[in-house]
């Protein structure tokens, strides 16, 4: 199994392809298999060298209890990119995912020549988006839980869903398991391991990645929005005052565009690969 | 090389997947086995299983695209004999259905 061991904590990873080098960075709560079952890696890896990664707490990397701010995991990609050799990479992040790259983008702009960022909510721009409760991402899953009996606060709580999870009894899990549909299940079921963390509480602190600082972004970017997005607000901020963003959208998607659209994700992100790449040849 | 039958490849599966992880499956894993359903597997699974195999044949496979097809549809299970009808075609040259 390929691991890289990133002073003392172990990350999961996988690369692919040759070329220039494309980074592809999860969701918080998911994890690499996204981009597997997807088939983005090897789509992408037609073209590019690619790596994938499990960030910390996810999947098969390890599960420290702290360092899940959006610094922490730039921090953490960074080493990544290091002790893999990478290149100067392009980024594509999907949702939190998107947020760690535009961090790394302004903490290591020697390591950054692009960003994808896809459906992302920035806690630095939280008061662009005032309504985050009613946001897909959340009221979706809020929603199906209460109907299968389990108390979830109305605000967005991650730190409360995991240790929900965590401590479901038997006939609970039953329940649930018989009315989610499969793919929610197992989603759910892996959020267990990140109910020791901090990472509930950590993935919605701005850690220094401002308003001001986001603007500070020069690596040209792919806005990708789904048609439903819950973020409006911040597709239109970053269009606006980054100098180099340009926006697209996935029809019909709401926030899980790999499972609503696969086949528009997987060509918008290939489209735009290619296009960032290019960029860097002219 | 020698060719592999489904039969072989479905007992390495079987042997790689009794304990897989430290998640041990006491029943018979059979062509109709759900990996997910009945193994209790979940997502990142999937991934380790295909290093696992990647690791035990000395060789790559396209799992992207098999995965991506069998989750088309966001809820379809996957039945190991339908992953072993994959290795059998890759492994024998575009042999076999899946």
């Amino acid at each position: 199994m390929p691991f890289v061991d990133l002073e003392g904590v172990r990350f999961h990873y996988q690369q692919k392809g040759r070329g220039e080098d494309v980074v592809l960075i999860h969701a918080v709560t998911s994890n690499m298999a996204i981009w597997l079952f997807t088939n983005v890696l090897d789509t992408v890896a037609e073209e590019f060298r690619v790596t994938a990664y499990d960030m910390r707490g996810h999947g098969a990397s390890d599960v420290p209890a702290t360092g899940y701010t959006s610094a922490d995991m730039a921090q953490d990609l960074g080493k990544l990119h290091a002790a893999l050799g990478l290149r100067p990479a392009l980024l594509v992040g999907h949702s939190f995912g998107a947020v760690v790259a535009v961090h790394a983008a302004v903490l290591f702009p020697e390591i950054v020549r692009g960003l994808v960022l896809y459906d992302p909510f920035f806690p630095g721009l939280a008061h662009l988006e005032p309504n985050l409760a009613e946001a897909s991402v959340w009221k979706d899953v809020r929603d199906a839980l209460v109907e299968n009996g389990v108390n979830l606060p109305k605000e967005v709580n991650f730190t409360a869903l995991f240790r929900m999870v965590a401590e479901l009894s038997p006939d609970q899990r039953d329940r649930i398991r018989t009315n989610l549909d499969p793919t929610s299940w197992r989603w759910l079921s892996q959020l267990t391991q990140l109910a020791a963390t901090t990472c509930g509480d950590d993935v919605f602190r701005a850690a220094g990645l401002t308003e001001e600082r986001i603007c500070q972004v020069r690596q040209p970017v792919i806005a990708l929005y789904d048609e439903q997005t819950s973020f409006e607000a911040t597709r239109r901020f970053l269009q606006e005052k980054l100098p180099n963003c340009r926006g697209d959208t996935i029809p019909g998607a709401k926030h899980v565009a790999p499972l609503q659209n696969r086949t528009d994700f997987v060509h918008l992100v290939q489209k735009h690969l290619r296009a960032l790449a290019a960029s860097h040849d002219s | 090389m020698s060719v592999q039958t489904q039969e072989q490849i479905l007992s390495d599966l079987a042997a790689i997947l009794r304990d897989f992880h430290g998640r041990e499956y006491s029943g018979v894993i059979g062509p109709k086995t759900l990996f997910f359903g009945e193994l209790g597997m979940v997502s990142i699974d999937a991934v380790l299983l295909a290093e696992a195999l990647e690791h035990h044949y000395q060789r790559s496979f396209p799992f992207s695209r098999f995965l991506a097809e069998i989750s088309r549809d966001g809820t379809r299970d996957m039945q190991v004999g339908e992953l072993a009808a994959f290795l059998e075609r890759e492994l024998n040259g575009g042999e076999g259905e899946v």
